[in-house]
């Protein structure tokens, strides 16, 4: 077992865990995090999409001791104050979604693609979001939602 | 009036999907919860001679290790075939063998790994050419003794075969000798998993008294309840079946899965409720996929392009088990020729065992697996005739007084796969040539580019009695609750049905709550969310539950306002009296009965109710196969531009439309949101995705690493949809099914302009590079 | 199940390789997290290497570029120092996995893991890299083209780590091209890197195409001697390598396309000098 001090969505966290876990795994069972979706476990799918350290990270490939002092950002914090942020108002409005597994970490790497760069071209949209496996909407709407929101937040 | 229909309404699930706040089994914890873990097969086809359990059981934290010789049930939708785990011999590399339960997943894992089985290798059986024969080795040695519908299914014991559908119609010998043209081929497709983001997570607690809670991630809660109840011969009314929301599924949730296991599992660990996430790894190898198709197709036809004859030999590969995936057969029968108006055909429509993972319902439900081998049929033989493959669809789709080939009328009601057909061709351009300054530039790159374009169609393949139902209640302030059996795994059922209710009751669509979730105990009854019925079958039911309401709305309103009911009427959420509407009494005050100022009540809480079944559907004969399986056809058709890179194989897709019959739009944004995934997902058939096993049949596609679906730099440069709109007289405004059908036919249209452009015929599948290059190495 | 060490100096680094037996080294953790999921890792200490500042640093040093074995694959990216001689990093580091993937995958993560597909393998022997070590009596310099042993084996002793990645200075050009199954974040069906000297030594290498990565020294050509003895060129590459066939490809469709892509690539290196 192991302690582990993190922040999460701007919370500070103590945990004690055990060393072999993943940050995905202390999300969802220690911390209780659970819109964090685990799809493959290897890196493949993107559910898992969380913020590390400012940069969009697959959750099951990060081990949970390397999360010790990091600053994590994960869905649960895209929505401020329980008003949507307007790229989770964009993926409802432009149907981004359909059985939503994969959306979370959808929206986590979006996130993080506007945050670096507010003004992303679509073929930049589909690199960053190329780890992001959607299998329900074939990815079209969950571009346009993107674009807007980028629209959206440069105009705001 | 509002309207709530065509250009729709945002989902219903939206927010809470977006923040992660949408809970799937996965994210379910219950107390004193156990973890699950299954020991799987490393063998095809393989004798189990003896396991050993004793370290497993000697682990700290391990609650229970189960093996199919201590307890088991069998299980089955419609060929009851199926073991919860092996126990005398193992018929599929990734079969369940053993399984145990634990503290925690960790433990559970390590006893999985401690139990030690000693199998006797048995030859595996993974040809359906070879599996099909009489000499073959049995993967079942017994299926006599299986239970199945009968009268609906004609399996073959002492064979491999666990179902035949014929088809009969005229008399195509002579037919043949009389055409002008005859010509024939094999077309081959390999298994393909469904590849849901969201495994199949399910939880079970068997309680005291045999009360058994179970939480899945299942497309068809009440037939999970209705296979768990009769496997283990408990009353329904014990067995309580939960959804949370579902993270796809696509066919490959239907049915009835690890529910039984995990059932045996918590009933040995006194009741205590029992997790399983399988891993993606075992979502590969342990569940099932989509069923692989060997089809000959002999086509006769007049030297004037009409088809007058046609033969169809049909070999499903469905793997270990029938159970879900033996219904295949019989849908590929009925749709065994397309939208095509033949008079003389013959079909033989097979499921075949072999070693593999078994086959069940994905999307399409047989149909994407037929019409590569039809629709590639056709350009071959507008080919052999030289006339334009376009026109020779033309000449024979079905049209509004043909009959099908099982013998169903087709009425202008029908739909119109010829609208489609050519509203694709004209967006596409489809058969104007390209200049001979573009095919200098083809011929200098090497990248050849053409144009094909291909129909398609798909009726529900489901029991006759096939039926939903559905609640509205409203509260006490006029909104309105409305609860039904079938799920909203992504595929946008519940807002539809929203938007239904919005548009019946004329009450503002905010207002109108889906309850999220089904709970067998709770919601009421739904066969099975698959087919493509939900719209058809729960939107009649919610038009009925509607109407229903609106009749004891409009009968507490008379009472209270003192009229008679048909002198009062609904609008602005109010019953009113239609001669002086300043006489009106809001919902809210009368739909929880209705209080006078002396305090005297009447009335009562208003529950409309409403139900639906398929009208007018038939079994088949069992020799002609005529007969009426359609409740609604849905017709469609692709046209595709791509660019063939003749050094490499590489296939782009330059420009796409897509055109369906909708019936009626009910929803802008998901008709196109279906069709658009819907084709993503047929791409990936047709170039990445193959199931692949070694030579002795262990799987080789084990995970995401092997097996690719299409990314988001899969997409398509350019993809139009488009819809005719057709209504479908008994559907909810019009509207027919159109969840699988975006994805049928896209093998075919491609690989058909994979011949226009660089005249190599392929007749299998997956049209990946490889294959692709060495298909124009033989040219 | 492992003890997790997170060393802050090389200085610490080197007690842990000298006391800790059976360590694993974890940079990006791409590859190993993988491994010990699935079973084919076993280690009784995982060393993080990240917190090392020395080995998170990328820079031009007197020596050439040199990439720290801490260096995420997109950082690198980032740099801007992948270009010029050096652009074969660019192209093979944005084909490699994918954005989420890269933002912690390392060059020396995937050199060490020594899978003969991987992306960065083929780029590294053609520009003569080498890599600096860190073992408990110092470290030594190990050219890559003496580093690979077979597939997921190398020649590092088991007290031994990479410390950084070295790119010698020079002129010329450089370039990476990839086949895969699809046009997303799929493993190498075959990828050839080729390096064009300023001083015309022209240099081939091949990922997928053998148990290790291979690389083919072509000798000395002018541009338009280049362009003569393409074909010959080709020939003699393609001698050199034995692909197999898996569920990403056959041997042939490999055997044709290394062709292939050589052909683009020193294509594309005559594209790039101008010629």
């Amino acid at each position: 077992m192991r302690q582990i001090h993190l922040t999460v969505n701007n919370e500070k966290y103590q945990v004690y865990c055990p060393e072999h876990i993943t940050l995905l795994t202390l999300l969802r069972e220690h911390l209780h995090l659970t819109g964090t979706k685990e799809g493959c476990a290897a890196g493949e799918c993107g559910a898992c999409t969380v913020i590390f350290n400012g940069k969009a990270a697959n959750a099951c490939m990060v081990l949970a001791p390397e999360a010790n002092g990091a600053v994590v950002e994960t869905i649960e914090g895209e929505a401020k104050d329980g008003v949507l942020s307007p790229l989770q108002q964009s993926f409802i409005e432009h149907h981004a979604l359909q059985c939503g597994f994969c959306t979370p970490g959808m929206i986590m790497s979006a996130r993080a693609l506007l945050d670096a760069n507010p003004a992303p071209t679509r073929d930049e949209i589909k690199e960053a979001m190329e780890g992001n496996l959607c299998r329900c909407t074939g990815y079209e709407p969950i571009i346009t939602a993107i674009e807007q929101a980028a629209g959206g937040e440069r105009g705001a | 009036m509002r309207e709530y229909i065509g250009k729709g309404a945002l989902r219903h699930d939206g927010i809470e999907k977006v923040t992660g706040q949408a809970e799937y089994l996965g994210d379910i914890k219950l107390n004193g919860m156990l973890y699950a873990k299954i020991k799987t097969s490393p063998y095809a086809h393989a004798q189990i001679v003896s396991i050993d359990t004793s370290k497993a059981e000697a682990l700290p934290g391990v609650r229970a290790v189960l093996t199919g010789r201590d307890e088991n049930v069998m299980v089955g939708l419609y060929m009851v075939d199926r073991w919860a785990m092996a126990a005398e011999k193992t018929r599929y590399y990734g079969e369940v063998v053993a399984a145990v339960a634990a503290d925690t997943q960790e433990i559970a894992d390590r006893a999985a790994e401690l139990i030690e089985i000693e199998y006797m290798p048995l030859p595996p059986v993974l040809d359906v050419r070879e599996a099909v024969k009489a000499s073959s080795p049995q993967v079942h040695e017994n299926s006599e003794v299986y239970d199945y519908i009968k009268g609906v299914f004609h399996p073959e014991p002492g064979r491999n075969i666990a179902n035949r559908t014929k088809v009969r119609k005229g008399d195509v010998d002579a037919a043949f000798l009389r055409a002008d043209v005859v010509i024939e081929h094999t077309y081959e497709q390999p298994q393909v998993f469904h590849l849901p983001l969201e495994p199949h997570g399910t939880i079970v607690q068997w309680g005291a008294g045999d009360k058994v809670k179970i939480h899945t991630s299942a497309q068809s809660p009440f037939a999970v309840r209705d296979l768990f109840a009769h496997g283990f011969q408990l009353p329904r009314s014990k067995v309580e079946v939960n959804v949370p929301y579902v993270g796809g599924g696509f066919g490959g949730k239907a049915g009835i899965h690890m529910e039984p296991l995990v059932g045996m599992l918590s009933k040995r660990c006194g009741g205590r409720p029992v997790k399983l996430i399988p891993t993606r790894e075992e979502e590969c190898a342990t569940f099932p996929c989509r069923q692989g198709l060997v089809a000959r197709v002999k086509t006769g036809a007049t030297k004037d392009g009409k088809i007058i004859a046609e033969e169809v030999e049909y070999l499903w590969d469905g793997g270990a088990y029938a159970d879900y995936g033996v219904n295949i057969s019989r849908a590929g029968a009925v749709t065994a020729c397309g939208p095509y108006d033949i008079e003389n055909v013959k079909v033989d429509s097979v499921t075949v065992y072999t070693n593999k993972i078994f086959g069940t319902a994905y999307r399409g439900f047989g149909h994407p697996e037929v019409f590569f081998g039809i629709e590639r049929q056709r350009d071959l033989l507008a080919k052999e005739l030289g006339m334009c493959p376009v026109e020779l669809r033309l000449k024979n789709l079905l049209m509004p007084g043909a009959h099908t080939i099982t013998g169903e009328l087709i009425t202008e009601h029908t739909g119109r796969v010829d609208k489609c057909l050519k509203m694709v061709a004209e967006k596409l351009n489809v058969g104007q040539d390209y200049t001979p300054e573009e095919k200098a530039e083809f011929q200098k790159t090497g990248k050849y580019r053409a144009k094909a374009a291909a129909v398609l169609q798909k009726s529900p393949a489901m029991p006759t009695w096939s039926a939903s139902s559905a609640v509205v209640h409203m509260n006490e302030d006029g909104t309105v609750h409305i609860t039904v059996g079938g799920v909203d795994f992504g595929q946008g059922t519940y807002t539809v049905l929203q938007q239904i209710a919005a548009e019946r009751l004329q009450i503002p669509i905010e207002k109108i709550v889906m309850a999220p979730g089904v709970n067998t105990d709770m919601s009421p009854y739904d066969w099975q969310t698959v087919a493509s019925r939900m719209t058809v079958l729960c939107g009649n039911a919610v038009c009925e539950a509607c109407d229903d309401l609106t009749e004891q709305l409009l009968e507490m309103g008379s009472i209270v306002l003192r009229a008679s009911k048909h002198e009062v009427a609904l609008g602005d959420e109010c019953v009113y009296v239609k001669q002086n509407p300043q006489y009106s009494m809001p919902y809210s005050k009368i739909c929880m009965g209705y209080t006078y100022e002396n305090g005297n009540a009447i009335g009562g809480p208003i529950i409309g109710r409403g139900k639906s079944i398929a009208q007018g559907l038939t079994n088949l004969d069992p020799e002609t196969g005529q007969g009426k399986t359609a409740l609604d056809w849905t017709y469609g058709a692709h046209a595709i531009e791509i660019e063939v890179d003749t050094h490499t194989g590489d296939i782009r897709v330059v420009d796409m439309a897509s055109c369906l019959d909708v019936g009626r739009v009910m929803n802008e944004a998901m008709v196109h949101g279906q069709m658009i995934g819907g084709v993503l997902q047929g791409l990936g058939t047709t170039f990445s995705e193959a199931v692949y096993y070694d030579g002795e049949g262990r799987l080789l596609t084990r995970n995401l690493t092997d097996y690719k679906i299409a990314t988001f730099k899969d997409m398509p440069e350019k993809l139009e949809i488009c819809c005719v709109e057709t209504p479908q007289l008994d559907g909810p405004y019009g509207a027919r099914g159109i969840g699988e059908h975006p994805l049928i036919a896209i093998t075919a249209v491609i690989a058909n302009a994979l011949a226009n452009a660089t005249g190599a015929e392929m007749y299998d599948l997956p049209l990946s590079a490889d294959r692709v290059r060495a298909a124009l190495a033989k040219e | 199940m492992y003890q997790f060490l997170s060393p802050k100096t090389i200085g610490e680094a080197k007690e842990h390789l000298a006391e800790k037996s059976n360590l694993k080294v974890l940079a990006g953790g791409t590859d190993l997290i993988i491994g010990l999921r699935d079973g084919a890792v076993h280690c009784d200490y995982i060393m993080d290497i990240k917190h090392i500042p020395e080995l998170c640093e990328i820079g031009m040093t007197d020596d050439g570029l040199e990439v720290g074995a801490g260096v995420s694959l997109n950082a690198m990216l980032a740099s801007g120092l992948c270009t010029g001689r050096y652009a074969a990093l660019a192209d093979s580091g944005h084909e490699l996995a994918n954005s989420l993937l890269r933002n912690r995958a390392t060059l020396a993560g995937n050199i060490c893991h020594a899978s003969p597909g991987g992306d960065m393998l083929a780029p590294v022997l053609v520009l003569d890299a080498w890599v600096e070590t860190l073992t408990p009596n110092g470290g030594r310099k190990i050219p890559l083209k003496d580093f690979f042993t077979g597939v997921k084996r190398h020649v590092l002793a088991a007290d031994e780590m990479v410390v950084k990645t070295v790119f010698p200075r020079g002129d010329g050009t450089s370039a990476y091209h990839k086949k895969k199954r699809i046009r997303g974040h799929d493993l190498a069906q075959v990828g050839v890197a080729g390096s064009y000297a300023a001083d015309g030594t022209l240099k081939l290498a091949f990922g997928a195409a053998g148990p290790t990565p291979v690389l083919i020294e072509l000798g000395v050509f002018d541009p338009l001697a280049l362009r003569a003895a393409r074909e010959e060129i080709l020939d003699k590459a393609m001698s050199g390598i034995s692909p197999i066939s898996d569920v990403r490809a056959s041997k042939e469709h490999r055997l044709a396309m290394a062709r292939y892509l050589a052909g683009d690539v020193l294509d594309a290196l005559l594209e790039k000098v101008g010629v």
